[in-house]
């Protein structure tokens, strides 16, 4: 009886972690969505219920079949001339701007309004009152905390496993006594339950315990390794200025407005002036209307009526993004113009941000990594062709052995490179 | 006899005491204050935390920092609105201004970063300065961020708008115009043009009152003036060019550190320093005080004040009665060998040789221009006909003023950029004359003693927030231009008296006019004004010839001169006044960057104190030891009538037997309570007749029962009585050319014999020779003056905190490069096989001087860094020894490593700690902004040194980079190298063969210090070459 009962506690046991996998599917699942979103989604569409290029994608799932959506979105126009009337309609409501066929599978779609969902769903929890300003309100949740919420899921379970080894083990033990003894014994207690039951399972609790103390390393190490590190910061800033907008759909040059980056130190957060060259006849933007236009005037002192500016001029106070510590230099102009390293390399698909978020982590490993693999922009560089011709004829043997230099073999990781 | 040398750093180190012996052993001598928690039996027992209670503590504090540390700071990033097209954020702007202060001028170059200017360095374009500056020059940018400014201006001690003052000065002008009364503009000696035309055009505007402008230099030059007056008829001072001079002889003035134009002459002098040319110049020193000028004759000869005169009487008899002309009457001096050699080398450089003087006395000056005179120098070495404007102030002048104010004619005074409450001499009794004048308004820009005692105060910018034009010499000229707008309520000194003459321009426009009018159509380049006004600000100077070839007619009595000299009694005791390099006449006393600056010569810090000959010291009973549980002791001391109780005295070798001397310019009464350090002796200074001399013979003293604490900086880094420190030579054994003679190879014995030092090796070559870039230095001491314009350079361009004179007391000083001073004399081995020194006595008395800049040597086998245990200082592949701050872990086993002993370690967080706020200039947000901001501020517990300016390295190869193009030699130069003013140090690529740093390190006279360790550093020196006669080994 005894050996049926532990039987059954152990299928429990796996039943539940069997559970918990697949709750933890689920999960990633959600997050896919919204990565998925993401890549494919948001250049065009908002996840609440604003028009950006195409509609907000709030109610579609409501509003349209799951099949029709799948159809739609691997290749509208198909639809459209098939003279399906759903179709037409949002094809014409939506000035006849053709929906690109997405390279996504079923799954795939039904993961990004999974998310749509989720998201609307949060968003009218979060802020029931501010239901205009939704992608970027509900979006201030830090990657960070994302990665603490697989902790927390893993916590629970574990607590939830606890109590339910603790209650089979009761109403188990309860049943022995009732078949040996024929009444009930006295009740001693949920602790010394679990210690009599431990006492017979050891190797289960080893093994349990071992699985605790590593889970707890492992949250240890990696909130160690993650202080400082604010990869996906993604503060709110004083004007919801969407990269998307200007770099990804306008596809304004990075240099255009952070000029610094090809000449100097810093790459500068542009002046209002510079935001005039186009904002002096653009006062109205898609999202916000004038509101978030109407900042850089106020800054400025700019009259939009009159276009005049007066004297009362106040600095924009932009929250930084990126911080490197004070004992670390760090020099734009030798990564963009001499090492000719694209600006997505650090900072991602910037074009896809409608906040400016960290996308590197900008730990030092990180900084050495690309060091190490990073080949030395040297053709057509006199200053590299002068240093390579004083190069011994070994060294350079050497250097060249993978056929290329690249920054560490001319000392890139060297602590002074950086550091002083 | 064989001769040999012997150098020291100080009388502790000649006298080998006990103590010295003991604490060279010591590598580190500070004191470490352990006794103060461990020692106090009671205070540890009554202590209530336990160790478990500190393990508590310990464990919540970790956990507390952990968490903190979690915490996302938010930074904010604030653009430009409207950015300037010249700023870009991270790149520097340099501006070519003038620092022009009536003491120094030089032409500069100042560096801004968004928009804050950080760094003061020489402008190469001005034929005047020559790129030169010196410390108190570079030091100027930290004034302008001084927090005891004065912020706005005040009446009677009360905040007024200027347009309120304004009404009010300019009623009282009206006022006194309207009776006719008297006003008077008592200034420094300006060289300004513009400002000389706008007194005139303001005296203009108010034709009824008698309005006159009053130049007034606390160190007063008005003797040579009248002197040229009296023998020229032209009460100018001449210019000078000492680059021509074959022979100089100087009799007590410190050209090379405050005399005139001191960057100036330092670029002229050394040019002919370096033995490599054809000819080196011969400097002969006659003076009471070691100064630095004296620290770098070829022959010094002490000699006391009052026997200046006589000196150069007996000069003068010497070289006329050699020229057959006739003779004055002369009375003996001590000094008279030394005058013959000194007639001789004149004589034998008629025409390329000069005479110059220190002294304030008219007849003094008189001789010195008849030698100059009879030499047939005027027109060569120096020139009467294009005057320079450095020095115009008139002590009769300002001894009228006095009077009139006294008699109540005065009726206002303004008085700009100069603090005669605190300079005049006692009896002039200049304060109870101000009380008398009804409006008196100071420009100052700081309080001063002057200020408390006016009732309008109308602050001046700084001149980084000022425009100017300035006429050093006759034919040139150069601008100063706002670097930085105005950071309080101020107004710039010509403004004001613009707004006071209801002009409807201010000093921009007002100077821009006086140009177009009176230099533009002096040149042919541009075509237009604007392009020639461009010009010039870009260039920062404008040279026009100068067209007067007056013949120069010396027409002076000189036989009443002379028997007025003849009378000048010597006392038994005599005391000089002299300026010290870093505080100069008092104007920059409020600067930590210079109170830290240690003396030239006498290496202390932080202080002035008498100083006295270590003979004299001896047989009075004054220490002659300083360090930091040995204190100085003390006088009672009574100049002119004057009483200074309980002031320090210090020994110093070379000083005058018989003599004292002390340094004005300290004992300022208003500022910081840090910063009021030493005492004023202006006070005490000689009224004679209707001048002021700069040494006294009424002068009585005793010994006062009180010890004193003297921060010196003396014998804090020995050599360990090592001789590879220091290489001399004379220029005959020079010549001759054999190397081994004075600058011979370090060889090593061993078994095959003996092999050079860098053969034998521990470890494998390090391989930076002939792989990209080896940065290097050559230092030449030869052309080192001592002068210390690199030390303030290297502290501002680095961010090196000041750390106060108990720190420096206890051996913590932080500058990254000091300046080495070792005396030296000869001696006579007494007999084969016996090493003691049987002279010394004598050779305190008149010692030989080498300065020795030391900083990091980048050794490439570099001790340092085979002992750090953290790896936080390493080798570069540039040659570079790197030092990584947040690697650091505070163990010092570097330091202690090192050989050269030049390693620093952050006792305290100088930027943030209290103890510190009162000196450390970089505590507030507004002294903050003097930071360079690629440059980390170094943090507490971490070691620093010298890093070669890696930052301006890593600058120099980005641009080399970006334009695709190798790094030109001289495009890198560290902050001391492009500070000194005699271009002793060298800085650029050993690799690169075409360099001159390459070519200077392969000389002859190039050696490396201690070279026997084999540390190989990439810092060479240059063998030291006198011109003397005696050929030494």
């Amino acid at each position: 009886m005894n050996a049926f009962s532990h039987k059954s506690i152990k299928l429990n046991l796996y039943g539940l972690l069997l559970a918990l996998f697949v709750f933890s599917t689920n999960f990633t699942n959600a997050q896919d969505g919204e990565k998925l979103f993401k890549s494919y989604c948001v250049s065009c569409h908002y996840a609440g219920e604003n028009v950006l290029v195409g509609p907000g994608l709030k109610g579609v799932t409501e509003k349209y079949e799951m099949s029709w959506i799948l159809e739609w979105v691997k290749n509208s126009q198909a639809l459209v001339k098939a003279g399906d009337a759903q179709a037409i309609a949002v094809y014409e409501k939506y000035n006849k701007v053709i929906m690109p066929n997405q390279p996504v599978n079923d799954d795939e779609i039904k993961a990004i309004f999974a998310y749509v969902d989720d998201y609307n769903a949060n968003a009218a929890v979060a802020a029931p009152s501010a239901s205009s300003s939704d992608a970027v309100v509900a979006t201030s949740d830090s990657a960070v905390e994302d990665d603490n919420t697989t902790y927390y899921v893993f916590f629970g379970a574990i607590l939830v496993l606890l109590i339910v080894i603790s209650v089979l083990r009761k109403v188990n033990y309860s049943l022995n006594s009732v078949i040996k003894n024929g009444e009930i014994e006295d009740e001693k207690g949920m602790w010394s339950a679990l210690v009599h039951w431990g006492a017979s399972n050891r190797k289960f609790v080893v093994l349990f315990v071992l699985g605790i103390i590593v889970l707890f390393a492992k949250a240890g190490w990696d909130t160690a390794l993650n202080v400082g590190v604010y990869t996906g910061y993604e503060p709110e800033q004083p004007i919801k200025f969407s990269h998307q907008v200007h770099a990804g759909a306008n596809k304004i040059d990075c240099n255009y407005c952070h000029s610094g980056a090809r000449n100097s130190k810093s790459a500068g957060i542009p002046s209002a002036n510079l935001c005039m060259n186009c904002h002096t006849y653009i006062n109205e933007g898609q999202q916000y209307g004038k509101e978030e236009i109407a900042k850089i005037y106020k800054a400025l002192d700019f009259d939009p009526v009159t276009k005049t500016y007066g004297d009362n001029t106040t600095p924009i106070k932009w929250v930084k993004v990126h911080n490197l510590p004070d004992h670390v230099y760090f020099n734009h102009s030798q990564h963009v113009t001499v090492g000719q390293i694209d600006c997505a390399k650090c900072h991602g698909p910037v074009e896809e941000y409608t906040v400016g978020k960290q996308f590197a982590p900008l730990t030092m490993g990180w900084c050495i990594d690309c060091h190490r693999e990073t080949k030395v922009q040297t053709e057509g560089n006199g200053y590299y062709d002068e240093i390579h011709k004083r190069l011994p004829e070994d060294l350079k043997a050497k250097y060249l052995e993978n056929g290329v230099i690249n920054v560490d073999e001319l000392g890139g990781i060297e602590c002074a490179k950086c550091h002083y | 006899m064989d001769k040999t040398k012997k150098y020291w750093k100080g009388t502790e180190e000649l006298n080998n005491s006990a103590d010295f012996s003991t604490s060279k052993n010591n590598e580190f001598q500070e004191y470490l204050p352990t006794d103060e928690f461990l020692g106090d039996k009671e205070t540890l027992e009554n202590s209530s935390t336990s160790r478990r209670d500190f393990l508590k503590y310990l464990g919540f504090g970790v956990t507390a920092a952990s968490l903190a540390a979690c915490e996302t700071p938010v930074n904010y990033a604030l653009p430009y609105v409207v950015k300037p097209d010249t700023v870009t954020p991270g790149i520097a702007n340099w501006y070519a201004s003038t620092f022009s202060d009536g003491n120094d001028y030089a032409s500069i170059l100042v560096k801004t970063r968004e928009g804050r200017p950080i760094k003061i360095e020489g402008n190469k374009l001005s034929e005047v300065t020559r790129g030169g500056v010196n410390a108190r020059i570079n030091s100027s940018v930290l004034s302008l961020y001084d927090g005891k400014r004065i912020k706005s201006p005040t009446v009677d001690g009360t905040e007024y708008a200027w347009s309120a003052i304004d009404r009010t000065i300019k009623a009282d002008l009206k006022k006194i115009d309207s009776k006719g009364g008297l006003v008077r503009i008592l200034t420094h000696s300006l060289t300004s043009p513009s400002t000389k035309y706008l007194i005139e055009d303001f005296k203009a505007k108010y034709p009824r009152a008698n309005i006159e402008h009053i130049p007034y230099d606390a160190v007063s030059l008005s003797g040579m003036l009248k002197a040229n007056e009296l023998s020229f008829g032209k009460k100018v001072v001449p210019s000078y060019h000492f680059d021509n001079a074959k022979v100089i002889v100087s009799i007590g003035a410190d050209f090379l550190g405050n005399w005139i134009s001191p960057v100036e002459y330092a670029k002229q002098y050394a040019v002919n320093r370096k033995p490599e040319n054809a000819w080196m110049s011969k400097h002969f020193q006659f003076e009471t005080t070691f100064s630095m000028t004296g620290t770098n004759a070829d022959y010094r000869t002490p000699i006391k004040p009052s026997e200046y005169g006589k000196v150069l009487v007996a000069l003068y008899n010497y070289v006329a009665a050699k020229l057959g002309r006739s003779k004055v009457s002369s009375s003996l001096t001590s000094a008279d060998a030394a005058i013959v050699k000194a007639g001789d080398a004149l004589l034998a450089a008629k025409g390329a040789s000069i005479v110059v003087t220190g002294s304030n006395d008219i007849n003094e000056q008189l001789f010195a221009n008849a030698i100059n005179n009879l030499l047939g120098n005027y027109g060569k070495t120096l020139n009467i006909n294009t005057p320079s404007n450095y020095r115009k102030g008139d002590d009769e002048s300002v001894m009228q003023l006095v009077a009139d104010m006294n008699a109540g004619k005065v009726d206002a005074i303004f008085i700009a950029g100069v603090d005669p409450v605190y300079s005049m001499p006692a009896t002039v009794k200049f304060s109870e004359a101000l009380a008398k004048v009804n409006t008196r308004v100071s420009f100052a820009s700081r309080p001063n003693e002057t200020s408390a005692l006016c009732n309008f105060i109308t602050p001046d910018n700084h001149f980084l927030e000022s425009w100017n034009d300035h006429n050093p010499i006759a034919g040139h000229y150069s601008v100063s231009q706002p670097v930085i707008s105005n950071l309080f309520d101020t107004r710039q000194f010509q403004d004001s008296l613009l707004v006071w003459m209801d002009a409807e321009v201010d000093y921009f426009a007002y100077m821009k006019k006086v140009w177009e009018e009176k230099a533009y159509p002096n040149q042919t380049a541009s075509l237009n004004f604007t392009d020639f006004w461009n010009s010039v600000l870009s260039d920062g100077t404008f040279k026009h010839k100068v067209v007067v070839d007056e013949p120069v007619a010396f027409n002076a009595e000189l036989s009443n001169a002379a028997s007025s000299i003849n009378e000048n009694t010597s006392a038994e005791w005599e005391i000089e006044f002299y300026q010290k390099v870093g505080i100069g006449y008092g104007n920059d006393a409020h600067n930590p960057w210079l109170q830290e600056l240690p003396d030239p010569v006498s290496k202390i810090t932080w202080d002035n104190y008498i100083t006295m000959n270590p003979s004299d010291a001896r047989e009075l009973g004054y220490a002659t030891e300083y360090g930091e549980q040995k204190e100085a002791n003390t006088m009672n001391i009574k100049i002119n009538g004057v009483s200074f109780e309980g002031v320090p005295v210090v020994s110093q070798p070379g000083q005058a037997k018989g003599t004292l001397g002390v340094a004005l310019g300290y004992g300022r009464t208003i500022g910081k309570d840090d910063q009021i350090v030493g005492f004023n002796v202006y006070p005490a200074v000689t009224v004679a007749g209707k001048s002021m001399l700069t040494y006294s013979t009424d002068v009585s003293f005793e010994k006062a029962s009180t010890t004193y604490q003297i921060a010196t900086t003396q014998t804090h880094q020995t050599i360990m009585g090592r001789d590879s420190v220091v290489r001399e030579t004379t220029f005959g054994v020079y010549k001759a050319g054999d190397k081994d003679a004075f600058n011979p190879p370090h060889l090593l014995t061993t078994h095959e014999g003996k092999i050079k030092t860098t053969d034998a090796s521990l470890w494998a070559k390090h391989p930076v020779e002939d792989v990209g870039h080896r940065w290097g230095m050559t230092i030449d001491m030869n052309s080192c003056i001592g002068c210390g314009a690199c030390v303030t350079s290297c502290n501002s361009e680095n961010n090196v905190p000041v750390v106060g004179k108990d720190e420096v007391r206890r051996s913590r000083e932080m500058h990254w490069l000091r300046i080495d001073r070792y005396f030296s004399s000869e001696e006579e081995q007494k007999s084969e096989g016996d090493r003691s020194y049987g002279l010394m006595e004598v050779a305190e008395d008149n010692p030989r001087v080498v300065h020795q800049p030391m900083m990091c040597q980048h050794c490439n086998h570099a001790p340092c860094e085979t002992v750090c245990p953290v790896a936080a200082t390493t080798h570069s592949n540039e040659g570079l020894n790197q030092m990584t701050y947040n690697r650091c872990i505070g163990t010092r086993y570097c330091a202690n490593n090192c050989p050269y002993k030049v390693r620093r370690f952050n006792w305290f967080n100088y930027m943030g700690n209290d103890d510190f706020a009162a000196i450390n200039p970089s505590q507030d947000d507004l002294g903050r902004m003097v930071l360079n901001p690629d440059v980390t501020v170094r943090a507490r517990g971490v070691m620093e040194k010298c890093s070669m300016c890696v930052q301006r390295i890593q600058e120099g190869k980005l641009t080399a980079k970006k334009d695709s193009r190798k790094v030109l030699d001289g495009e890198i130069q560290t902050a001391c190298a492009s500070a000194c003013p005699t271009d002793a140090i060298v800085f650029g690529d050993l690799n690169d063969s075409e360099t001159i740093v390459r070519k200077v390190a392969d000389s002859d006279r190039s050696y490396r210090v201690i070279e026997e360790v084999g540390t190989e550093p990439n810092i060479y020196y240059q063998v030291k070459v006198r011109n003397t006669e005696e050929v030494q080994a």
